[in-house]
């Protein structure tokens, strides 16, 4: 493999990478930077993607194509893999059919678990729902690799490369899909924050009390920005599947899914999606580095480098809510579209 | 035996969810590096039973001052500055769920560290029992009567503090009121100091004593930090006396409800252990959000009400 090719690698792993966090830290910050819902569960929405594509895509296939129908899922996953890609090659219209489902279903779930994980303590103060949440995290984890028909327990499952027909070219086109759904994501969360919903959840992250009495229904909003959320999050463990091509369901740690994001979010800056968004490349490229220089690392370090990297996380973790709190681009009063300010304070100007 | 197992598994937990109650009430905030600190214990408790070869009791007082001095730090360097800023709630307890990665990462690099020093003596740290360096009682495990003396030990200990010393006084009165407390001449650092000390001391405790019974592993902080939220949350998480009936409950009904479960459906459902407490927290939160001691406090509540109903 030539340098150029390396390089190449890189940059495609740094732009598919990147694309899975900017999903997910900017649908943290849908629900913590602007609705102020501390959602540590964010673990959850995550791997509920990737079981879903794990479980759902592959079986789908196999009934699309009707093929292997006297096979195991799990136990001759790579046998019923491998079936399935060689029908994909020449089939566009089925790898395109089967992504979408695998989205929908995916968001879906993301949603129903949103809604589950949050009900019990929505009323609550935030730190029952931040305990809930956790505790949701740790439980879909514990179904994932112990429950084997789902996607393999500890085992793991591979996922049917969907854009098979594109030849060789797939691993770009699929970058390039997830690239578009992290802009997509971008702009749907732009646009919410900007409407009047979006005044409204901010409103109730400053003063519950006073949006109560304004005669909103907070836990119905509460639960709809989780359930919103956490569907938008489940899209990005849809991505990390079908860009590595298996599910892993022991792979879906608290540290990678809940609290990377979390440090992206507050290194970028809450309530500032742009700030999410360099936050989730700079902390992405930051990793993608480390794993270039492992190996010179790990020859002086007597120890595995996933601890220091964890270390340093929990480190900035505290170094930026001290020191700076509201991160590098912090948040800006948005315009609310469809009022001209200057038309407004030029006419109250002219009456005095 | 499985008796045995419950009450054993009720006792760790309740020291955990008294330390939890402790923090949480008087620091207003859920400490979520409580599950870590029994983590190092734990390790406390492996460095000297294992390589020191000596008797493993002795780790208890010892993890209890080392995982008390880890809290204290965490209170001194951490808590205290951002409490001085004025932060928000949600920005410490971030700062307790960053700490448990930290403790957590440290624990990992020791471990991997004793795995290479100790190679040629065949240690293995990963994950570890020393139920063989126990001993019985008629025929009683020696750490079931030890733990049971210590929690009753710690209760009467923590009962007398808060109701007959004016430390203990000056303590509720914080909890009562911090900024009051203060004009009222109370040291309220001292009693925040105290409240990070003596839960990291608890934790490290139960740490260090569960190796004797439990398998133990560096993974155990996160399992037992659910039971502990669902313990301290079923006591009404505003008191100590609560966290104690809170944890012991949800440890037994972990036990007992797994070997039960495991006889009646199969013994795969040991794996989702964890759902217990799970679903505990759950359903606390959804019919009895304040607990048994917000139960207790509606029943006074109503009793107060009626008797001076009966006066008029």
């Amino acid at each position: 493999m030539n340098s150029l090719e390396l390089i190449t690698l890189g940059l495609l792993g740094l732009i598919a990478y990147s694309s899975i966090y900017i999903i997910a830290s900017v649908s943290l910050n849908f629900q913590f930077g602007y609705a102020g819902i501390p959602n540590f569960g964010l673990l959850f929405s995550i791997a509920a993607g990737a079981y879903t594509t794990g479980a759902l895509t592959g079986r789908l296939a196999m009934w699309y194509y009707g093929i292997g129908n006297d096979l195991d899922y799990i136990m001759d996953n790579t046998k019923i893999i491998t079936m399935l890609n060689s029908k994909l090659s020449n089939d566009p219209l089925g790898g395109i059919f089967l992504l979408l489902i695998t989205i929908l279903v995916a968001m879906l779930v993301g949603a129903i678990l949103g809604f589950i994980a949050s009900f019990p303590a929505i009323r609550l103060r935030e730190d029952y729902l931040l305990m809930m949440l956790i505790a949701m995290g740790e439980a879909v984890r514990i179904i994932g690799t112990n429950y084997t028909p789902l996607v393999g327990g500890t085992l793991w499952v591979n996922v049917p490369n969907l854009f098979a027909w594109t030849g060789l070219y797939s691993p770009y086109v699929i970058v390039i899909m997830m690239v578009i759904t992290a802009i997509l994501v971008f702009f749907f969360i732009q646009v919410i924050v900007s409407s009047p919903f979006g005044r409204l959840i901010r409103a109730m992250r400053e003063e519950e009390t006073a949006t109560v009495f304004l005669g909103k229904n907070v836990v119905k909003v509460k639960i709809i920005v989780m359930m919103v959320g956490s569907s938008l999050a489940s899209l990005s463990g849809v991505l990390f599947s079908l860009y590595t091509g298996s599910v892993i369901a022991s792979g879906f740690t608290r540290v990678d899914w809940t609290f990377w994001p979390w440090l992206m979010l507050l290194i970028g800056g809450k309530g500032n999606n742009i700030g999410a968004l360099i936050g989730a490349i700079s902390v992405v490229s930051a990793r993608r580095l480390v794993i270039f220089i492992k190996h010179d690392f790990e020859a002086i370090f007597p120890f595995s480098v996933v601890w220091l990297e964890q270390i340093l996380l929990g480190l900035a973790l505290i170094f930026f809510i001290i020191f700076r709190p509201q991160g590098l681009l912090p948040e800006k009063p948005t315009k609310p579209r469809g009022i001209n300010y200057k038309d407004i304070a030029s006419n109250i100007l002219k009456k005095k | 035996m499985y008796i045995i197992d419950a009450i054993m598994y009720a006792n760790l937990l309740t020291m955990m969810t008294i330390g939890f109650t402790l923090t949480y009430i008087i620091a207003k905030i859920p400490n979520f590096a409580h599950g870590t600190f029994a983590v190092i214990g734990i390790y406390v408790t492996y460095t000297v039973s294992e390589i020191w070869g000596l008797n493993p009791y002795l780790s208890i007082p010892l993890s209890f001052f080392v995982v008390g001095g880890v809290a204290l730090t965490q209170y001194f360097f951490i808590i205290r500055p951002l409490i001085k800023m004025k932060a928000t709630r949600i920005s410490l307890t971030i700062t307790t769920i960053a700490m448990e990665i930290i403790i957590f990462a440290v624990v990992n690099v020791y471990i991997e560290y004793i795995r290479k020093v100790y190679a040629a003596q065949g240690l293995y740290p990963v994950a570890f029992l020393l139920k063989r360096k126990d001993f019985t009682i008629f025929n009683l495990p020696g750490v079931f009567i030890v733990s049971s003396i210590l929690i009753i030990t710690i209760t009467t200990l923590l009962y007398l503090m808060l109701t007959k010393t004016k430390f203990g006084i000056a303590m509720r009165a914080t909890v009562e009121d911090s900024e009051l407390a203060s004009v009222m001449g109370v040291d309220v650092n001292k009693v925040n100091a105290f409240a990070w000390f003596l839960p990291g001391g608890l934790a490290g405790m139960a740490g260090s004593i569960m190796p004797l019974w439990f398998q133990a592993h560096s993974q155990v902080g996160s399992y037992i930090i659910i039971s502990t939220f669902a313990g301290s949350i079923l006591g009404g998480i505003s008191s100590i006396y609560g966290a104690i009936i809170g944890g012991f409950i949800v440890g037994l009904s972990e036990t007992l409800g797994v070997i039960f479960l495991s006889d009646t459906i199969g013994s795969w459902i040991t794996a989702y252990r964890l759902l217990i407490p799970l679903t505990i927290l759950a359903v606390t939160l959804l019919i009895l959000p304040k607990g048994f001691t917000g139960l207790i406090e509606d029943y006074m509540d109503k009793r107060i009400l009626s008797k001076l109903g009966e006066r008029k």
